[in-house]
């Protein structure tokens, strides 16, 4: 059992790693479409319940309705409620720090989280009024917008 | 009636969540041993003499301490293989191994377990079969960091057919 102490504490370096694709169905791609090629942002419409859904579905989440039909929201936005990260993750998106905050759309009922920049943490509050910034070069995902800043 | 839709948006995805555990005693030992000497050690049950890799402190079966430990010959025997017709994420790296290729569980000669790994074979089913001869090739020394990703693969002996061809 001796032997056992010439070695030095040892730890593995891992990953557990998933390769996928999203298939963003029906509503999804018509919004990313919109997004990608007009810079419009939809949601979808429940007449029944009077409510816009972002992200757009194909049935209401409350009375399972079908929804068929699509309307522009936003651009501009609300903030809702809102973070600062301040700690390094992998699974971050971004290199710390950056803000993260849920965005009402106007016309719409349900936030979008997205990233908030061009702002100090200490100006953001929630009400503050957004608008996005589109990447340049799109391809069909969120990062199409690249962040919302204030107005 | 659904509208027919224009283009259907996929987005890929790749999640990776990289991690660190701690070896413990017995696969420190393992471990360390194959990085600096590429050399293999497995422990062996004094109860059922089962000879277990990778090395784990208690038997599983038997409940008692392993104590003794035992080094593997880098041959052995191939008791199981699949070809791989999609990609296969390698854990030491995270990056997708492309396809096509052979993977298998090799026993190496002495030992009751079976270490998986890809086989440095064409993958046709005619050319690799459950008994082929193996031998261990490693990263050559300095180069080694003391995982999995230390055995490049499995390599067929020469001068062996599959039985029956």
């Amino acid at each position: 059992m001796d032997d056992l102490n010439q070695y030095q504490p040892f730890e593995v370096d891992q990953h557990l790693t998933a390769h996928g694709n999203y298939w963003a169905g029906r509503a999804g791609s018509r919004f990313y479409r919109a997004l990608r090629d007009r810079r419009r942002i939809l949601g979808s419409p429940c007449r029944n319940c009077r409510k816009v859904f972002w992200p757009p579905r194909s049935i209401c989440t409350f009375c399972f309705s079908e929804l068929r039909e699509m309307v522009e929201i936003g651009p501009l936005g609300t903030v809702e409620t809102f973070t600062l990260v301040t700690y390094a993750e992998p699974v971050h998106p971004r290199p710390a720090p950056f803000i993260y905050a849920v965005i009402r759309l106007d016309g719409a009922d349900t936030g979008m989280a997205h990233f908030l920049d061009e702002v100090e943490y200490e100006r953001v509050h929630v009400g503050m009024r957004v608008r996005p910034v589109f990447a340049p070069q799109r391809k069909g995902n969120i990062l199409d917008i690249l962040y919302f800043k204030p107005l | 009636m659904t509208a027919r839709e224009t283009e259907w948006i996929s987005i890929p995805m790749t999640v990776d969540v990289p991690y660190r555990f701690a070896a413990g005693r017995y696969l420190t030992k393992t471990l360390t041993q194959l990085r600096d000497n590429g050399r293999i050690f497995a422990v062996e049950c004094p109860r059922c003499r089962r000879i277990q890799l990778p090395p784990r402190i208690v038997c599983a079966q038997c409940h008692v301490r392993n104590g003794r430990w035992v080094e593997l010959p880098l041959e052995g025997t191939l008791v199981a293989f699949t070809i791989m017709f999609l990609p296969l994420t390698d854990p030491t790296t995270g990056k997708p191994h492309e396809p096509p290729f052979v993977y298998g569980s090799v026993r190496l000669d002495g030992c009751d377990s079976v270490l998986d790994h890809l086989i440095h074979a064409e993958p046709d089913r005619g050319k690799v079969w459950v008994g082929m001869r193996c031998r261990v090739v490693l990263r050559p020394p300095g180069e080694r960091v003391g995982d999995l990703s230390d055995i490049v693969h499995f390599e067929p002996l020469p001068d062996q057919s599959r039985p029956g061809s």
